[in-house]
């Protein structure tokens, strides 16, 4: 059992490094040096209006009470108006609409690389030194070594360009229009941003069909990264556990057969796996803003880029902070979960 | 073995990690090593091929547009021009400028920036960390609690980030990396200075009356590298991996600069969808297999340092 009270003191813990996150992202925005009353009305407005426009943002106050604004702000996810990539929209309205589409990306990604990379581990494990390990070991380390802006373009070639089998760009066919809400037993909900799963809330199978196969190649490009780390990590960390004494205890009890044995050490060589998952995490998220560049996904990724470019910094502020408070949550979960399948960690 | 030059036959197993990558057996043990073998071999070859493209490439020429000479824009490659000796063994890109030459000069960029990022980063984090585990209390805290807000941000994001105040520019690029990474590379060695601090060694020398410095240079730092070589090795990869990335977004290397992650955006943008794929298939095999060789030279060093996992389970 995972006591309450190492949740707490873990949460606890998030507090300091959360502050710690958004005074950086605070600081990020006065040290970039940008007027932002500048950047919204532009190069040739009077300055008049830009000292008003000053005036009304709150840019002229202390730094300190700026600050302590946005610290408030921040807690209550409000990071202000988007000056210029979604202009006039509330920065929390953007990225609630674009989470989703960076998240179910990851997770497919994620889903892909956990099917096929822990029994390519396992496999790679049991037939240690065989050809099937060097294969394995070789593929892993290639996939590792592939970045995601490539073997995304080289995805969209073969199949895309050259075969025609899979959309290069986009979530779904550009015919198709997906209502804003669905109903259920006379309720109309809200959607929830991820298009394989809304086209089948609004029971639409074509558009259904036609958001799997959009989203198969930026999955697999996300995938193929995940599914190299994954199996390193099961095939080592499955090797180091077939040598405790337990595994040479029920060796010596009888369990004959490598298979067998394997099984008695699955659920201990996962324990590692699991972090490696959670950290893995950040990078997915990182390639999620890759691959979406590639694909032209509208996720938080090309946001992001969009934002960068157009100096936009509440926009900027707003999706690195949701980034990180994501990351440090994936890496809270794990924490808890590691603690669940070793217990000793809660020491 | 026969190479082991140790007088005490029976040490005790915990024999110093950096005393492994000291003594030769270590290294002999890397060079048969097959898999560090080929990641010296590709490394090798890379740095020569960066080496000669330094040397004897001019990248004013390379970066400069071609459009309107009698060299077509988009040549398939081993096209060949007027002359014989213009063979174009990569073909052209959108501007009409020699892919292959552009390839091989993006090794040169991908190696000097790489090593920028990655040296600087671990000289700041054995700093950062040998402070932080000598001096306990107030000083590691500062220290490691600041590690930590950094390493709460993924690291492309927190790249992105410092990218968006510092500008765009391979140098700026590099800056932000290098903040991206120091705090990994000083978590590594203070957990690793943590543990020769418990060494009697290091008690029995405070006691002769060495100085803070000196304990920390001459003791600490060297009895705590073999860690973070492994970690600086493998982070070689990612860090021309991370470079590039920031190129192919357009936050590093700046239009018609020969890096591979600017050819790469420039291949998707201009030849993908038209099936012109000499444009992004040979800066990303260059890419590739020089992460490649980083990641086979930092597996095989691993190899090397922990023994029991070549030992075949029966």
């Amino acid at each position: 059992m995972v006591s309450k009270r190492f949740i707490l003191k873990r949460l606890l813990l998030l507090v300091p490094v959360l502050l710690g996150v958004a005074t950086f992202v605070f600081v990020i925005l006065h040290l970039s040096g940008g007027d932002p009353a500048r950047v919204i009305l532009g190069q040739r407005a009077s300055d008049a209006r830009v000292l008003e426009l000053r005036q009304n943002l709150g840019l002229n106050d202390p730094l300190y009470v700026q600050y302590g604004r946005f610290l408030l702000d921040a807690a209550q996810l409000d990071f202000g108006q988007s000056y210029k990539v979604a202009q006039g929209q509330s920065v929390r309205s953007v990225l609630a609409s674009r989470l989703p589409i960076t998240i179910e990306l990851a997770l497919y990604g994620q889903v892909i690389g956990l099917l096929i990379g822990l029994p390519l581990g396992v496999i790679s494990a049991v037939k240690q030194d065989s050809i099937v390990d060097h294969l394995g070991r070789v593929g892993a380390l290639s996939g590792i070594s592939i970045p995601i802006y490539w073997s995304g373009p080289m995805l969209i070639l073969l199949f895309s360009t050259f075969l025609g089998i899979f959309p290069a760009s986009g979530r779904i066919d550009s015919t198709m229009f997906l209502a804003d809400h669905w109903t259920l037993f006379g309720t109309e909900l809200p959607l929830t941003g991820m298009v394989t799963v809304d086209t089948l809330l609004l029971g639409r199978l074509e558009a259904w069909f036609s958001a799997v196969r959009h989203m198969f190649l930026p999955a697999a490009t996300i995938g193929i990264y995940s599914l190299a780390l994954i199996s390193r990590m099961m095939r080592s960390s499955m090797l180091e556990v077939v040598r405790q004494d337990y595994m040479r205890t029920a060796r010596a009890k009888g369990q004959g057969s490598k298979i067998t044995i394997m099984k008695h050490g699955f659920r201990n060589a996962l324990i590692p796996v699991v972090t490696v998952i959670g950290i893995q995490f950040g990078t997915l998220l990182g390639g999620a803003v890759l691959t979406e560049t590639v694909f032209s996904i509208n996720g938080i990724g090309t946001t992001i880029v969009a934002a960068i470019n157009a100096t936009d910094y509440p926009l900027v502020q707003g999706a690195v902070l949701t980034f990180a408070l994501l990351f440090t949550l994936v890496n809270l979960g794990v924490d808890i979960t590691y603690s669940y399948l070793d217990p000793r960690i809660q020491q | 073995m026969s190479t082991e030059t140790t007088e005490n036959p029976t040490e005790p197993a915990e024999r110093g990690l950096l005393d492994r990558l000291r003594s030769s057996q270590f290294l002999s043990e890397l060079f048969s090593n097959r898999i560090a073998l080929t990641g010296i071999v590709i490394i090798a070859t890379m740095v020569l091929v960066a080496l000669y493209a330094r040397v004897f490439l001019d990248v004013g020429v390379l970066a400069d547009s071609r459009l309107g000479g009698t060299i077509p824009d988009r040549a398939p490659p081993g096209w060949v021009g007027p002359a014989p000796a213009d063979t174009y063994l990569f073909g052209t890109d959108a501007a009409a400028r020699d892919i292959f030459k552009r390839t091989l000069y993006g090794a040169w960029i991908a190696m000097k920036f790489g090593t920028i990022a990655v040296g600087v980063s671990t000289v700041a984090g054995i700093a950062l960390g040998t402070v932080a585990a000598y001096y306990s209390d107030l000083t590691d805290n500062v220290i490691m609690r600041t590690m930590d807000v950094l390493l709460a941000f993924p690291s492309l994001l927190l790249a992105l980030a410092l990218v968006s105040i510092f500008g765009a520019g391979l140098w700026k690029a590099t800056a932000a990396l290098i903040l991206v990474y120091t705090p990994r590379f000083a978590r590594v060695v203070r957990g690793a200075a943590l543990k020769v601090l418990e060494d009697e060694y290091i008690e029995a020398t405070e006691a002769l009356g060495a100085t803070d410095p000196r304990v920390l240079v001459r003791h600490v730092v060297p009895n705590s590298l073999a860690p973070i070589t492994v970690q600086s090795t493998l982070n070689f990869g990612l860090a021309i991996i991370d470079i590039a990335a920031l190129s192919f977004l357009g936050f590093g290397a700046q239009a018609g600069m020969p890096s591979w992650g600017k050819m790469l955006a420039n291949g998707v943008s201009n030849g993908l969808l038209t099936g012109k794929w000499w444009m992004s298939v040979f800066p990303g095999l260059f890419l590739a297999i020089t992460v490649l060789g980083f990641n086979l030279l930092g597996d095989g060093m691993r190899d090397a340092l922990d023994p029991r996992m070549r030992e075949t389970v029966d």
